[in-house]
């Protein structure tokens, strides 16, 4: 009902019943995105004043991230939960951003974007150095020979 | 002043935090090296903090520049530190392949 309401409008040149929504496409999902919602020109970039947003996690998941990699010292655990935090806080604000994009800050997406890449990049590391870690122990008890010729070479 | 920064240098190279992997089963982990790598930074020694872990400057430097990218937001920053993150992690994984080929890791 509403769309049939609202096509002949737009077919209509002179437009005189809805002047405030001259850019909707005549596609089903019409009614359902509401357009006054729509927020004014990206005015205030930096905070939540007038327009966009920055997204809430952009910033913890980039420095957690990037903490990560110098954090992979205790036998790797602290670089894995930093890095599964940061791919976690950053994956959701990705999405968070493609569900809404014109309410966030297109940096504060990049950031968060980059802090997804990094946590993820950091919990691979991790986790290869874990397994390692395991495998050296799992040699030295296993065949301690072969253990002490690969580690300390063969004199 | 001086003489102050030198006894802050050494009573730092003498309280490091001693490694648990490396105290447990005597080999170095990926992150050996970092803070003898750091203090020869503070002392002014390039070549030797590069000898002790390559990834150091890098990681100073991605670090200062991550804090001014969320100060000042520049255009290209994301990139840039997702780039030098990627590379710093190959530095750091291809550091400890060499150490383990070279029979370093027993120190």
């Amino acid at each position: 009902m509403s769309e049939e309401q609202q096509n002949p409008p737009q077919n209509n040149p002179i437009d005189l019943n809805k002047p405030e929504q001259p850019n909707t496409p005549p596609s089903g999902f019409g009614p359902i995105t509401p357009p006054p919602f729509q927020q004014p020109p990206p005015f205030g970039q930096f905070g939540g004043m007038g327009g966009q947003q920055n997204l809430p996690n952009a910033t913890v998941a980039l420095v957690l991230g990037i903490l990560a990699l110098p954090a992979c010292c205790f036998y790797g655990i602290f670089g894995l939960i930093f890095g599964i935090i940061a791919w976690a806080l950053g994956g959701s604000d990705v999405k968070k951003y493609h569900l809404n994009p014109t309410m966030y800050t297109e940096s504060s997406f990049k950031n968060a974007k980059a802090g997804k890449i990094c946590g993820m990049i950091a919990t691979i590391l991790s986790l290869l150095f874990i397994i390692f870690f395991v495998l050296i122990i799992a040699g030295a008890i296993t065949h301690p020979e072969a253990y002490d010729r690969f580690f300390k070479g063969f004199n | 002043m001086i003489l102050q920064q030198l006894s802050f240098i050494d009573w730092l190279s003498h309280h490091l935090l001693a490694c648990p992997f490396k105290s447990y089963f005597g080999y170095d982990c990926p992150g050996c090296g970092l803070q003898r790598s750091i203090v020869s930074l503070l002392e002014g020694d390039f070549l030797a903090s590069f000898k002790y872990y390559p990834a150091t400057i890098p990681l100073i430097f991605i670090i200062i520049f991550t804090a001014f990218h969320l100060k000042f937001d520049f255009k290209l920053g994301a990139s840039v530190i997702k780039f030098a993150f990627l590379g710093i992690a190959a530095i750091v994984f291809i550091n400890y392949i060499y150490k383990i080929y070279t029979h370093q890791l027993i120190a």
